[in-house]
């Protein structure tokens, strides 16, 4: 079976995040990139899949600028077997939104025909959550989103999904579209071997257009602003002094 | 002509950092606590480490090691600096160049062992009366028959407690002086081989420094590494690296990461009313260190690139074992006067750095040796270190 991993090239988690001083956006001018830790779960996934068996072959995609081949190569270093890169955007600040990114891998699995396709549930940069379940909606097959646990069981999988209740777990018939969450897995770390082997390993690529996918923006951001400052608080001496301020605040 | 970082040198850097910082870490404080890593732990960080490729990266791939060039290993031991001396041996390995003179039957017994991490090397130079004058050894191999009687003691022997063998220095014609004396490979548990006391040390807790004693120790020529006569010789054409990797580049990791906590405190840290990094005179502190990092990095990653290119930079090894030495110590020292009462107390790692650092002007050359050699080569009309257009 063939497993199919869009990774999305992303602000690193680590970094403090600025905001443009115009408001148009977060500055990302010589700030760390990296995969999107929801993807890097999900490539892990697709080679644990590998290693026991029920996988042959991981292909993975990144649609973007051209800056995401190294987020590809990093997918290719942990374990993937191949690569394909869209060009969709020259800037970095462009992003691809979801629709247009559904679209275009819906035509990378007509290409592609893999049984499985495992994404990230959302990219930490702007917290979609809607990429895998507008592919399952283009491509009509099943979809087992926020999973934290992926079974192989013949033609179906069975996947484990953290809900708001807990735990459901799901059977779904393949193809299928899988959105991993946090606690599906750890992923490994590239080691040197594999970053080596990674360089000889085949990375396409191709452009939206080649798709015939049309990514123009169809949102449009009105603003973006820093999360309030916290205020300062105060201390208060007795209980009836924090009632009284409760009121005064109007919390009570 | 720049120093564009790769895609492969940044996903190794990932993994290395990414694994120091999960699994590397979290260990320290323990070791700082107890003064020692158990051995279970050691093992089990070697197995993780060394299914990633980790361990001896320095060493080429025909040796089983990682084959990174010169420019490649300072970046990985850089972000080694970020954690401590004896996880750094046991996760990565300080598997020395020196074993790659091993030759015939030695390649078996000695070099391919260190590189695979099964058997564990020290580098026993230091004597009490020998230690900036490597040259003025007592310890002595005398030929009897076809083998060598190896008489004499060592002290200050890193990771002496770990070690499975040892590169020792000994004089092996007095008539010579510094070309009268050759390097052996001793095995821990031969006759007349034993252990001395663990000296305890400022820093770099966890790792022991031991008295070696010699009494009338019998090798074969096999132990011999190298040509008899050049042991000092072999050890100055391969020890730079060694300073390069283990004192500058570590060094500068080291600054850096405490560099990166410094910034952390001065911006959340307040102080009447405002925040320690708005005082002008911590700003100065905070980019002081940055300009000197950035420079010592500039050098390193210079150096190295020549070295790769097959250059003789003997001169600027000495130059970044001092710059790199005395970044990480006017940083940390920073380090502690911004983090103020919690820099000295020992709630935070600071003093520890602090610490763990002094000891980088002292071993692998004092700064004020390698100051001389620098000075001493400009003054005999080679001034490449600091003039390129006159070379
Ligand atoms: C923690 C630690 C680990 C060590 N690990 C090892 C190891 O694994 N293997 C090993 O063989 N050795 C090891 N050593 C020994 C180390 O290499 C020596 O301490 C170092 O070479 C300095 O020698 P010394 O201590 O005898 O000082 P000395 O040689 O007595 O020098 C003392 C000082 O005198 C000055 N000085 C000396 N010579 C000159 C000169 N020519 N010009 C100007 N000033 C000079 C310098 O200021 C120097 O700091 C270790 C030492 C320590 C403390
Ligand atoms: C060993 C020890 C013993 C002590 N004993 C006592 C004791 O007996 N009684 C007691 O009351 N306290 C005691 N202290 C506390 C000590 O007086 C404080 O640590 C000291 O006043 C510094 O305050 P701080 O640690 O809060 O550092 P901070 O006030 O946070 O200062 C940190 C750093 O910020 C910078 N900085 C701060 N303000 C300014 C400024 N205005 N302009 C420029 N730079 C600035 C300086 O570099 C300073 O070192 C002790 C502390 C130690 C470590």
């Amino acid at each position: 079976m063939k497993v199919l991993v869009p990774v999305k090239r992303v602000i690193d988690y680590n970094v403090k995040v600025r905001v443009k001083a115009d408001g148009s956006g977060v500055d990302l001018a010589n700030v760390k990139m990296s995969m999107n830790p929801f993807d890097e779960i999900a490539v892990e996934e697709a080679i644990r899949l590998k290693e026991a068996g029920k996988a042959d072959e991981i292909v993975v995609v990144s649609i973007g600028v051209k800056q995401a081949q190294e987020t590809l190569r990093t997918a290719l270093a942990m374990g993937a077997d191949r690569a394909i890169l869209v060009v969709a955007a020259d800037d970095v600040h462009t992003d691809i939104e979801p629709l247009a990114v559904a679209k275009i891998l819906k035509a990378v699995i007509d290409a592609e025909a893999p049984g499985l396709v495992i994404a990230g549930k959302q990219a930490i940069d702007n917290d979609m959550n809607a990429t895998g379940q507008m592919l399952a909606a283009l491509t009509g097959w099943s979809q087992a989103t926020f999973a934290s646990e992926v079974g192989i069981d013949g033609d179906h999988a069975v996947v484990t999904r953290e809900v708001d209740g807990g735990l459901q777990t799901i059977k779904v018939k393949l193809p299928a579209i899988i959105t991993a969450d946090l606690r599906l897995n750890e992923p490994r770390y590239a080691s040197l071997p594999n970053i080596m082997k990674a360089k000889k390993k085949p990375l396409d690529e191709k452009t939206a257009a080649d798709y015939g996918v049309d990514v123009t923006p169809r949102l449009t951001v009105v603003k973006t602003s820093e999360p309030p400052v916290r205020q300062a608080g105060i201390k208060v001496g007795s209980v009836d002094e924090l009632v009284a301020k409760l009121k005064e605040a109007g919390a009570l | 002509m720049t120093f564009e970082i790769s895609y492969e040198q940044r996903m190794l850097v990932d993994t290395v950092r990414g694994f120091i910082k999960d699994e590397l870490t979290p260990l320290e404080e323990m070791i700082e606590q107890t003064g020692a890593l158990p051995d279970d732990t050691a093992r089990a960080v070697f197995k993780k480490s060394s299914a990633l490729g980790l361990y001896g990266m320095n060493i080429p791939e025909e040796f089983g090691g990682g084959g990174l060039s010169c420019l490649d290993q300072m970046m990985v031991e850089e972000q080694f600096g970020h954690t401590t001396d004896i996880l750094i041996r046991r996760a990565f390995g300080n598997v020395y160049e020196v074993l790659l003179s091993c030759t015939g039957a030695q390649v078996d017994r000695w070099l391919t062992p260190a590189v695979k991490g099964e058997r564990v090397c020290s580098i026993a130079f230091t004597e009490p009366g020998a230690g900036s004058d490597a040259a003025g050894i007592k310890t002595k191999a005398v030929r009897k028959g076809d083998k060598w009687v190896l008489s004499g003691m060592k002290h200050y022997i890193s990771d002496g407690s770990f070690s499975d063998f040892f590169v020792v220095t000994a004089v092996t014609d007095p008539s010579k002086g510094h070309r009268g004396i050759s390097m052996f490979l001793v095995d821990k548990g031969m006759p007349g081989f034993s252990l001395g006391r663990d000296q305890a040390m400022m820093g770099i807790r966890g790792t022991s420094h031991l008295d070696l004693h010699f009494d009338e120790v019998e090798l074969t020529d096999d132990h011999l590494l190298g040509t008899e006569g050049e042991g000092l010789k072999l050890a100055l054409s391969v020890l730079g690296r060694v300073r390069l990797a283990q004192v500058a580049a570590r060094a500068i990791g080291k600054s850096t990461k405490i560099l990166q906590m410094t910034l952390d405190h001065a911006r959340d840290r307040h102080q009447f009313g405002q925040s320690l990094g708005d005082f002008q005179m911590v700003q100065q502190m905070l980019a002081d260190s940055a300009i000197e990092i950035n420079a010592a990095r500039a050098a390193l990653w210079d150096c190295a690139a020549q070295l790769d290119a097959g250059q003789d930079v003997r001169t600027k090894i000495s130059a970044l074992k001092v710059q790199g030495a005395e970044t990480l110590g006017r940083v940390v020292d920073r380090a502690v006067q911004i983090y103020g009462g919690m820099g000295f107390s020992k709630d935070l790692p600071i003093e520890r750095y602090y610490r763990d650092a002094r000891i980088y002007r002292i071993f692998d050359g004092a700064s004020e040796v390698h100051r001389s050699v620098i000075a001493k080569t400009m003054l005999k009309g080679s001034t490449s270190v600091f003039d390129p257009w006159s070379a």
